[in-house]
Order: C-alpha cells, then structure tokens, then sequence
C-alpha cells in the first residue's frame, strides 16, 4: 500500500508566483475558488489594516528597509503603495534636495517640493509615531509573510494535511 | 468641540494614523483573527468548519500573548531583581 511518503511531491510554480502576485491568486489557479477568497481577504486585511492602523508612512521602503522586506511579500500591492507614498506623499527638502515627509506645518506643493502651511493646508500624510507605526508596520509585513506560507502552499498543492 | 474631536474629525484613512494610544493593545485581536483566516484556509483540506476553527485560533492566539506579556512582567519585575538586586 503507497504511503504518502512514496507520493511523489507535486510541484506547481506557477501557482506560487501567481500566489506572489495578488494573494489568492495561485488557490484560484488551482481551482480552489473558496480558499482563494478567504486568503485574499485574509492577506489584504491584515496589509490595509497595517495602513489603516498607522497610515501609509508604514511602508516605506527607502526609512524601514528590513521591515518593506517582508511586506514586499504581499506583491505588487505592496510595491504600489510604496511607489505613491514616495512620489505622491513624501517631499523634497527645499535646502537639503532629500526627499522625506513632510513636518506638520509642512505641505507638498505642485512641483513635489516641501514648502510652509499656509491656512488650512496640511501634510500629504501625517507620520505616525510611536506603537501607531510599530503596529501598522507589524500588520503589513505580518501580512507579507502570511502570503510567503501561501505561496508555499500554492507551490506544493499535495502537502496540505488536516490537523486537529 | 475638545482637541480630540478636532483631530478625528480631521482624520484621513490610510494617510493618518488612528489616535489608539490608549487601546493599542486591544489591536492583538484584529492582527490574530487575520492570521488565523489565512493559516486556517491554507491548512485546512476541507473548508468545514472554517469559521470556528478561525475563532479557536484567534482565541489561542490571543490567550498566548496575554500569558507571554505576563511571563515577561514576572521575569523583568520579580525575577531579574530577585537575582541581581540594585545597590541602594
């Protein structure tokens, strides 16, 4: 009698880097419609309750390298936040030409640039602080390596057992 | 209108964080329930009982963070003074 040990492994990588583009999207490949949905919601919960929590400064890939590591792992979700909150959020210095958030009585004004509130003006975005952006950052890449173990599941279908 | 009210009423989703200093630990659940809705599809073979199994872990998520942040009040307050007590 064949034991699941003789079962050659099925190995599916297109399912995986599917899985690496949209969460759920290696499941929906493999047919299983269900399970793909409850891992999309899953993954892209956890990532814009990361945002929600913190705002989008908890993806940043040029401050927080290490943790947009592993929040690159949700896909190209993750690398389009990044890309508008460094081109469309952050600003550049007017004396030093860096590019960096903007103070809070700093706006952004046409040209990118970071210039003075005047009235009623505020930043593109507020830099979150302290637990806010420990947490939201936490979330996101939480996420990030939740869609890793998924694409490993998507990459190996067969592996999959029941546990109590 | 208090400082407070002022501020949410100001606040922008996704762009501001939300003011939870106060209650920022209660943010354990949400993070649990996500991971335990991706863990529990991806192992699961057969999706009964998803839901449930879902909240069980959820719950087991939590209840291990509360016993581990007491774990580390009692080894940081009462362990390590109690081995290396400081001078006077």
């Amino acid at each position: 009698m064949p034991t699941s040990a003789d079962t050659p492994q099925r190995f599916d990588p297109l399912a995986a880097i599917l899985a690496l583009a949209f969460p759920g999207a290696g499941h929906w490949f493999l047919g299983e419609r269900k399970r793909a949905v409850l891992i999309a919601a899953g993954v892209l919960g956890l990532f814009f309750s990361g945002l929600l929590v913190g705002g989008i400064d908890v993806v940043d890939s040029k401050e927080d390298r290490w943790w947009f590591v592993g929040q690159a792992l949700v896909g190209p979700v993750a690398f389009a936040t990044d890309y508008v909150h460094q081109n469309r959020i952050k600003g550049i210095d007017p004396r030093t030409g860096v590019l960096r958030s903007a103070n809070p009585d700093e706006t952004r004004d046409g040209s990118g640039r970071l210039a003075p509130a005047l009235g009623g003006q505020r930043p593109p975005a507020t830099k979150s602080l302290g637990k806010m952006n420990e947490l939201g950052t936490l979330f996101a890449c939480i996420a990030g390596m939740m869609n890793l173990i998924v694409a490993l599941d998507a990459a190996f279908p067969g592996r999959r057992e029941e546990r109590a | 209108m208090t400082g407070s009210m002022l501020s949410a009423l100001a606040w922008r989703p996704f762009l501001d964080p939300i003011d939870a200093h106060g209650w920022w630990f209660l943010l354990v659940v949400p993070m649990s329930f996500g991971i335990a809705v991706v863990y529990r599809a991806v192992r699961m073979e057969r999706l009964e009982g998803y839901w449930k199994r879902v909240l069980t872990l959820t719950a087991q998520i939590v209840i291990s963070m509360i016993l581990l942040g007491i774990a580390s009040y009692v080894f940081v307050q009462v362990v390590v003074p109690a081995l290396a007590p400081m001078p006077d």
